[in-house]
């Protein structure tokens, strides 16, 4: 009943932290079964893709062997193939990977035109459905009073879970961003699609990868705001989707200022084209209306040429974001997705340093 | 040697005050029973004692250093109410996970105690009865070698007879090991059996304090039960006439 039982803190050995190995161990225990769900998910991708990818080299091979590469027309949704008439069932073949080679999406299923589509929602899912429980089941199942008060404090048992798992979902899906990229370079050699569009913006480069990692932040972040796994999900998806359709349809053009020319304009598809417009050799602005009743008797859908144009001391102008940029435009959005993510983990920290739990 | 000691502790969950300007001292080498109503801020106390949360005003240092650091962590070893531990785990990867979470671990106890109480290793936790899940969560605790067990209302959830067993377990620990225990309960009955020591608590505010004995003989012979409970009897009605006073 005294004493006795307590060293004086001279005798006591200083106290050390745990080392991260350890911690990472319990990191791995603890979500090695979402990493083997999440495993799965993105191995069955991969094998579909890297299947359909090696049939679809194996008929683009046999397409332009047979097709020399000036005969090879740029087919206009899908359907106008150039070359020997002995070379059409290769030349079908090939673009039949691409659509039915009808040009319907919604007849021909899964093809290289809907599943980039599809895979757009990979990183939302994949990021909500590794980073929720993270932290979250913690706090909704009550654990994290038996975690929290261990020897190894809540902060770095926090950052040993959300940065490996941080890193090991990012490198997956760059990985399998990467396949995909194979999967669809056939296409867009032969110029069925440029890389702007955004089903092939957002799979490609690395804005999968970085729309993944910040998916999983700001899912961790929400787990811990709300402290439930199932409405943190939700909330982060919703909100990552809106977020996302934002980023496309507002705000990814605008990462640097557009090329403005006038005549003919940039050709191809590889091109991101902003706008197109009509004024006079003045420049006072000239409605599209006035400029298309002036050539009422062109036939549908063919615009007037510069020649044309010039007779009536009109110019077009063009709007557009160089093929050329696309690489500049892949690193800005990732760096904002990559600051946004570190920003969520290193708040997602502080809020377990600092929520009474 | 105090192992717990609180100078005008206080926390504030928005705006009301779970404890307020609580100062006492929990005897080192004891088991200390700490008493109070549902509300009267047991939980706050421990709470703050092992760091899981900060305190509004005052301080608490836990065997002589501050609440909630390293140091203090790695001598304190918490079992919080109901005995939360990872259901999904087998008893051998929970024993793991805590191993890996502690730099100060002993694995032979950890498995021998087990052993004893015929928990199997390959046992999932979620399929421990209620009293087994106690025992492995107390197990747990004394592996880390702690200087401080602390336990949040320990017998709530118990059957009598694994209460019963459960506080044999916790006095013969502190004895063989020589640490010190500090365990919250509501459950008046029988308290003098299981605790050295006694701390009531009312509405944040320590009320008494003192081994069994000591209470005994300062309150003409009462049983401790009789001698808390009339504490908090008056305590009760000291706070009605308060908010009368204010009613008027």
């Amino acid at each position: 009943m005294t004493a006795a039982a307590i060293p004086s803190r001279r005798e006591r050995a200083a106290a050390r932290p745990v080392p991260w190995t350890r911690l990472t161990w319990v990191a791995w225990r603890q979500h090695r079964a979402a990493l083997a769900g999440a495993a799965a998910l993105l191995g069955a991708i991969g094998a579909y893709l890297a299947y359909t990818g090696w049939e679809i080299h194996r008929a683009y091979d046999a397409y332009t062997a047979c097709v020399p590469a000036s005969m090879r027309v740029q087919p206009l949704g899908g359907l106008v193939m150039g070359g020997p008439r002995a070379c059409l069932p290769a030349a079908r073949a090939f673009f039949s990977y691409y659509g039915s080679g009808q040009g319907s999406v919604l007849k021909s299923g899964l093809n290289a035109q809907t599943i980039p589509f599809l895979l757009l929602a990979v990183p939302v899912l994949l990021g909500a459905f590794v980073g929720g429980p993270v932290l979250a089941r913690e706090l909704e199942s009550g654990t994290f009073r038996f975690a929290w008060t261990q020897g190894a404090g809540r902060v770095r048992q926090a950052a040993a879970r959300l940065v490996p798992l941080a890193v090991v979902l990012t490198a997956a899906a760059c990985g399998l961003s990467a396949l995909f990229s194979w999967y669809i370079g056939s296409f867009v050699q032969a110029g069925v699609t440029g890389k702007y569009p955004m089903q092939l913006f957002g799979d490609m480069g690395t804005d999968f990868a970085a729309w993944t990692l910040f998916s999983f932040a700001l899912t961790a972040f929400a787990g811990v705001l709300l402290r439930r796994t199932v409405p943190a999900m939700a909330a982060s998806i919703v909100v990552l989707t809106a977020l996302d359709v934002v980023t496309i349809m507002a705000l990814r053009q605008h990462y640097a200022a557009p090329v403005v020319v006038t005549g003919d304009g940039p050709t191809g598809n590889t091109n991101l084209v902003l706008g197109n417009w009509f004024t006079t050799t003045s420049g006072v602005p000239v409605s599209q209306d006035t400029v298309l009743n002036a050539f009422a008797r062109l036939p549908f859908g063919v615009t007037p040429s510069t020649a044309m144009l010039a007779d009536h001391h009109w110019l077009q102008w063009w709007s557009y974001q160089p093929a050329s940029r696309w690489w500049q435009f892949q690193l800005t959005e990732g760096g904002w997705l990559l600051a946004a993510s570190l920003l969520l983990i290193a708040g997602t920290v502080l809020l377990i340093r600092r929520r009474p739990a | 040697m105090d192992v717990i000691e609180a100078v005008g502790l206080g926390k504030r969950y928005g705006r009301k005050w779970g404890l307020r300007d609580c100062t006492l001292s929990v005897p080192a080498g004891c088991v200390t029973g700490l008493v109070g109503p549902n509300g009267s801020g047991k939980t706050t106390l421990l709470s703050l004692a092992v760091g899981m949360i900060r305190p509004t005003a005052g301080t608490v240092r836990v065997a002589g250093e501050t609440a909630g650091s390293l140091a203090a962590r790695d001598l304190t070893a918490f079992v919080a109410q109901d005995a939360p531990l990872y259901q999904n785990l087998p008893v051998r990867d929970m024993l793991r996970v805590a191993r890996n979470l502690n730099v100060r671990w002993d694995r032979e106890r950890a498995v021998s105690r087990l052993d004893g109480l015929g928990i199997p290793l390959k046992q999932r936790v979620g399929a421990l009865s209620g009293g087994q899940k106690a025992q492995l969560a107390l197990t747990i605790a004394l592996a880390r070698r702690p200087e401080l067990l602390v336990l949040d209302e320990p017998l709530a959830a118990l059957d009598p007879l694994a209460r019963a067993d459960f506080m044999t377990s916790v006095r013969e620990a502190v004895a063989a090991d020589q640490i010190s225990a500090v365990f919250s309960t509501h459950v008046v009955a029988e308290l003098e059996q299981v605790a050295d020591y006694l701390i009531v608590l009312g509405r944040g505010t320590v009320l008494l304090s003192g081994t069994t004995a000591e209470l005994t003989a300062a309150h003409g012979g009462q049983s401790p039960e009789q001698v808390i409970l009339s504490a908090l009897r008056e305590n009760a009605e000291h706070a009605q006439g308060q908010a009368q006073g204010v009613a008027r």
